[in-house]
């Protein structure tokens, strides 16, 4: 399966860059980019290479690959794995992350309610009778809102010497764009959907009437689907084999919601009181150092009181007050933060998700922080 | 050719991969004659033990089959060598493992040479030959390699991740938000020949990360300190920091910091394009890099990539996490106490965490049925074992013997008050005190008074002198007031500000050599515990001006004793110190000091040769005749670097005592002393496992067979699980039996004059570690000679 390979080295006289096969994951890349599809499958998946890429992109919640190969998936699968940095710090969004084994010829119901199905240089590597049951089962079965299928433009084929009769001696067929473009034709009229042509890889000049390198065909459904009507009929005998599965942790998830929300209130508090102390402090010093600084700092208070009285009444129960060995930093006052307020989206999620898990006042209304490690750091 | 060899032994030289971390190969046990029957011990009560080592066992006759396959016409990619050999699976079979070159496999084919034929898909007839060239048995290097590499496909199978060179189960993390860190926990496993059989030594290991990246972090800092200082002190944070990045899994140091860059700057790609570093991480990895000012990191490599050192790797704060404890945090006593509530296990704890990853690896059907494939398995229990527990040292103390409480391994109780063998009068000294600390610099002195008396410390009232609270301030006071009859200057610090204690230090290190002793003012501010605390500075500060405090009783005579042990400057980063220490008399209260500062890339062993050199000059000018016996304790040795350390150091060592004098022909023995090992002991007693009690000698089943070594539980710990310290004696002309070297060892544990109990390590490894500390932390240059023969870097 190395299509990659291969093809570079027939490019040899005709060079593009980036490398046609980048552009053809640039290309899947920037649609991506542009219709924000959630779930999103790649079919003929090899070395999963494309997946690797749209794991980056922040809208996919569900990725799925399937191959033929068992073996050429397994190779690099390992680059689908949540990293370190996920769970540092989770993500906004879910991921999964799923991978099957079987034929494109087959019905899976694991494919379903897709948003966006690519298939890569997948259609010339197959069978007759597999490309045959092909359409029913991506365009009739899976039924994805969008469908992308590249191959290669056999017209472009003479200006790649050493190309006999195929560009890979796997590649079944290779079509000219008239060849694809009637199947594609067909195809759409057939199962409700409409298709746009267009492709990758520049002819050189004076060339340009054979075409891009790769012809690409742009298929989107144009019925709208009710996913429950549509999934009722299909079949759910599974026809694929799950050989990965990798759930990313994310803020949809309780669990990591809550250790996030927890952290940063601890973190929130800690500062809080930091500057609370500091505060504290430097005025005790002040105080002991002279006059002068008293009196500016009457100055100051008295500049306050002219201020709305209604406005310093909200303030007041927002601010933070120490008593003995502790402050009380209020709830609300926490929840001002962006990031705490970003997190829990609510005052009652963020009252929820803390309880039992940091030290609140008798009310529950105020953290409770201790003065005393601070104070031994002095 | 030697300094080749010297190069791999620099100091610095600690991280880099492929390195033979479990230095196998270096077989000294062979050369040294009188321990190749027996190297173990004898003295002592048995003790019943486990340990984290569990046997792998392999079928009867069991042996891995190397191969070697070729392919005619040649086939470069490794993918498309792997397709065409595996067209011939029913030969192969299922289990295999293959590099493109070399295959192993858990049979033997029919023939010594196969010939077989596949076909590419360009219709391409290639010949695929498989070769034998290795039938390993189970013992050999290549398959202890082999097995561990099948073990980490085991934990891979399980979902753990790798960080270095452990695994690690990011799923169920723990979170220690008041620090923002995260531990994760996991497991360091290696595969060895141990003394009678293959084990796998796994023990419980804590991943500490950060929830926060970098850019937070230099947000942070910027919040908290000067502007005009900030850039100082961030750089002196991060430097020798690891770092994580967020798009890969891939660990970094932190060498500089390019406050000059920013991620709108560009570089130049492998195919020769100008990118810059917002677009290249936006089209690689989809990261947006929202803060366009950041200063870059930038990180040197390590290691050659074939025969070309790639350049330096630029990295984005913003998309770099934290990883590991600075030294800042390090010494942060809340931050610690918080970590250990979750990282120190109790040994009941961590046998029960390393039982559920042997429980998991028997459960878990896909690890099992790779493991039958290769015809392997490991035992489901903790291997059990007998060892000993030597004799617990009595402490003598200026003609008064002390018992303690073995199990503790603490005396301060029963020798507190007692007299000292050698009480230096504070007759001429200095107390310097900011104004707000003039109650509590009262309050020392007093208590002083009402402590030294009991151990015959004379001692009359300090000078005492007010300072203002500036390093310039302390510096003037010194220069004024210190003269060559002060016996010792005892300063109190009102805070832990790390610039004025160096400032002192240096300045009473160097240019006007002087011990010195730094009281934070804080310590003493509790009244109930400040007589205690007296003491020990009491106990200290005699120490300092070469006093000495108790003995044990060491039955070699004329031996010097040697401590070396290194320190690496991760902030200046060019720097490593060796402190090396050698005994001067019998009992091992006076010990003799210098340190060895080494740029990177320079080699150790001159400085070491010197320092063994004036030593023994010292030594002499002490007792009037040289040691018959030298005996070096050498720490710092990192993972691999044992091989260069028996090629070059010892005989350095040799040399040096060669050109002593003709007659002169001292035995020598050097025993490599390492702190941070795996390998954790249980006693199992009342039906739970416990720790074992100190003085617990190991010396079968988990050494090594190619080694003289040995493991000695010396110390007792309050919480957690006690770590054995493991020593290697890699070359030993003394003749001396196991149970000698052993005990000696023990002993020695007990002269550390800073704790009134046993330690980890030999008092001279602790004190050349003190010393390389003081050097490397605060003063930065060789300390004055004529302080050489005090501890005055306690």
């Amino acid at each position: 399966m190395d299509k990659n390979v291969q093809e570079e080295r027939f490019m040899e006289v005709i060079k593009f860059t980036p490398p046609l096969y980048k552009q053809r994951y640039q290309f899947i890349k920037d649609l991506v980019g542009k219709y924000k599809p959630k779930k999103v499958a790649d079919l003929g998946c090899a070395d999963c290479t494309l997946l690797w890429m749209l794991k980056f992109c922040s809208c996919i919640e569900v990725l799925a690959g399937l191959d033929i190969c068992e073996n050429v998936m397994k190779e690099k699968m390992h680059r689908l794995y949540p990293l370190p940095g996920d769970y540092l710090q989770p993500a906004e969004r879910s991921l999964t992350v799923t991978l099957h084994h079987g034929s494109v010829a087959d019905k899976d119901p694991c494919m379903l309610g897709f948003d966006l199905i690519t298939c890569i240089e997948l259609i010339e590597h197959l069978e007759e009778s597999e490309l045959e049951k092909f359409p029913e089962v991506v365009f009739g079965f899976m039924a994805p809102a969008m469908v992308v299928i590249s191959t290669p433009n056999s017209e472009f084929n003479p200006l790649l010497p050493g190309v006999t009769p195929f560009r890979h001696p796997d590649h079944k067929f290779e079509w000219n764009r008239e060849e694809f473009q009637s199947w594609a034709l067909n195809v759409a009229r057939c199962y409700n959907y409409s298709v746009e042509f267009t492709g990758v890889g520049l002819p050189p000049t004076g060339m340009e009437d054979v075409g891009f390198c790769t012809q690409i065909g742009m298929f989107v459904r144009k019925y709208s689907q009710t996913s429950e009507t549509a999934h009722f009929e299909k079949p759910t005998k599974a026809a694929y084999k799950t050989i990965f599965k990798a759930v990313y942790p994310s803020l949809k998830d309780e669990k990591y919601l809550q250790i996030a929300v927890v952290s940063e209130v601890v973190f929130t508090a800690q500062v809080i009181k930091r500057s609370l102390m500091n505060h504290f402090n430097s005025e005790h010093e002040e105080y002991s150092d002279g006059p002068v600084e008293i009196k500016s700092k009457f100055q100051h208070s008295k500049n306050c009181v002219s201020e709305d009285l209604e406005n310093l009444a909200v303030e007041k129960c927002m601010e933070p007050s120490v008593s003995g060995n502790v402050v009380y930093i209020p709830l609300t006052k926490i929840f001002s933060f962006p990031k705490v307020n970003q997190l829990c989206g609510t005052f009652e999620k963020l009252c929820k998700l803390i309880t039992g898990k940091v030290t609140l006042s008798s009310d529950g209304s105020a953290m409770v922080v201790d003065t005393e490690q601070e104070n031994e750091e002095n | 050719q030697i300094s080749a060899g010297f190069q791999e032994m620099s100091l610095g030289d600690r991280g880099g991969r492929r390195r033979d971390f479990h230095d196998l190969g270096v077989n000294t046990r062979q050369a040294i004659e009188h321990v190749r029957e027996s190297k173990t011990g004898s003295s002592g009560i048995m003790i019943r033990l486990s340990t984290n080592y569990f046997r792998l066992t392999s079928r009867p006759q069991w042996a891995l089959y190397q191969y070697h396959v070729d392919y005619n016409p040649q086939m470069e990619a490794r993918r498309l060598r792997s397709a065409l050999l595996f067209q011939h699976e029913e030969l192969i079979g299922r289990t295999h493992a293959f590099d493109g070159t070399i295959l192993f496999l858990p049979k033997k084919l029919g023939n010594k040479v196969t010939e077989v034929f596949s076909r590419t898909r360009n219709g391409e007839d290639v010949k695929v030959t498989i070769t034998l060239t290795n039938e390993l048995p189970p013992t050999s290097p290549t398959c202890l390699q082999f097995y561990n590499i099948i073990f980490r496909r085991l934990l891979k199978i399980m979902n753990l991740q790798q960080i270095g060179r452990n695994y690690y189960n990011p799923s169920d993390p723990i979170s220690i938000p008041n620090h923002r860190l995260m531990v994760w926990p996991g497991f360091t496993t290696s595969i060895l020949q141990y003394e009678k059989s293959i084990m796998l030594c796994t023990d419980v290991s804590h991943k500490v990360l950060r929830s926060e990246t970098v850019l937070d972090f230099m947000f942070n800092l910027y919040n908290q300190v000067e502007e005009q200082r900030f850039r100082d002190i961030c750089t002196k944070e991060l430097i020798g920091l690891i770092v994580l990045t967020k798009y890969n899994n891939k660990t970094y140091r932190v060498d500089d910091i390019d406050w000059d860059a920013n991620p709108k700057c560009t570089f130049r790609k492998t195919d020769g394009s100008e990118i810059s570093y917002i677009d290249y991480y936006k089209m690689q990895y989809n990261q947006d890099i929202t803060d366009e000012n950041q200063p870059v990191l930038v990180s040197q490599p390590r290691r050659r990539r074939g025969s070309l050192m790639p350049g330096p790797a630029v990295l984005i704060p913003e998309l770099c996490y934290l990883t590991g404890l600075t030294e800042k945090m390090r010494n942060d006593f809340n931050m610690m106490k918080d970590l250990s509530v979750h990282t120190r296990l109790t040994p009941e704890q961590r046998q029960r965490e390393v039982g559920r990853l042997i429980d998991y690896i028997q459960k878990d059907d896909s690890v099992q049925r790779e493991l039958r494939d290769w015809g392997l398995s490991f035992d489901s229990n903790l291997l059990s074992f007998t060892g000993r527990v030597v004799q617990a040292e009595k402490i003598h103390q200026a003609g008064r013997v002390f018992e303690y409480n073995p199990h503790f391994a603490d005396w301060s109780k029963e020798t507190r008050g007692a007299p000292l063998i050698n009480a230096k009068p504070l007759d001429n000294w200095l107390l310097i005190y900011t104004r707000r600390n003039y109650d509590v610099a009262n309050a020392l002195l007093q208590n002083l008074f009402k402590v030294t008396p009991a151990m015959g410390i004379r001692m009359n009232k300090a000078i005492m002198i007010e300072v203002d609270d500036r390093t310039e301030a302390y510096l003037r006071v010194l220069q004024q007031n210190v003269t060559s009859d002060t016996n010792i200057v005892v300063c109190l610090l009102s805070s832990s500000r790390k610039d004025k204690y160096d400032a002192i230090k240096k300045y009473l290190c160097t240019d006007c050599p002087i011990p010195s002793q730094c009281v934070i003012a804080r310590t003493l501010s509790k009244p109930q515990s400040i007589m205690a605390i007296a003491t020990k500075i009491a106990l200290q500060m005699n120490c300092k001006m070469g006093g000495e405090l108790w003995s044990v009783e060491i039955p070699l005579k004329q031996l010097m004793v040697v401590g070396i042990d290194c320190y690496h400057d991760t902030v200046s980063g060019k720097q490593s110190i060796a402190g090396f220490v050698a005994s001067l008399n019998q009992g091992m209260t006076r010990w003799f000091s210098r340190c060895v500062l080494q740029d990177r890339g320079q080699e150790l062993v001159d400085g070491l040769k010197a320092c063994l050199q004036t030593a023994l000059r010292d030594w002499f000018k002490w007792n009037k005749y040289l040691p018959s016996r030298v005996m070096v304790y050498r720490d710092g040795v990192g993972d691999g670097q044992l091989k260069t350390l028996v090629n070059y150091e010892v005989p350095q060592l040799l040399d040096c005592l060669k050109s002593v004098g003709k007659d002169y022909n001292p035995r020598l023995s050097v025993i490599v002393v390492k702190k941070r090992v795996s390998t954790r002991f249980f006693a199992q007693s009342g039906g739970r496992p416990q720790n074992p009690p100190p003085g617990t000698v190991v010396d079968v089943e988990v050494t090594r067979p190619e080694w003289y070594d040995f493991f000695i539980v010396s110390q007792a710990v309050k919480s957690g699980s006690v770590a054995p310290t493991h020593y290697n004696v890699i070359y030993d002309s003394s003749g001396l039996k196991p149970d000698h070297v052993q005990r000696l060892t023990y002993k020695l544990c007990h002269m550390y004059y800073n704790w009134s109990g046993v330690i980890r390590v030999p008092a001279p490894c602790q004190y050349a570690h003190k010393l390389a500390f003081l050097v490397g932390q605060s003063i930065h240059r060789e300390p004055n000679l004529s302080l050489s023969d005090r501890l005055y870097y306690l």
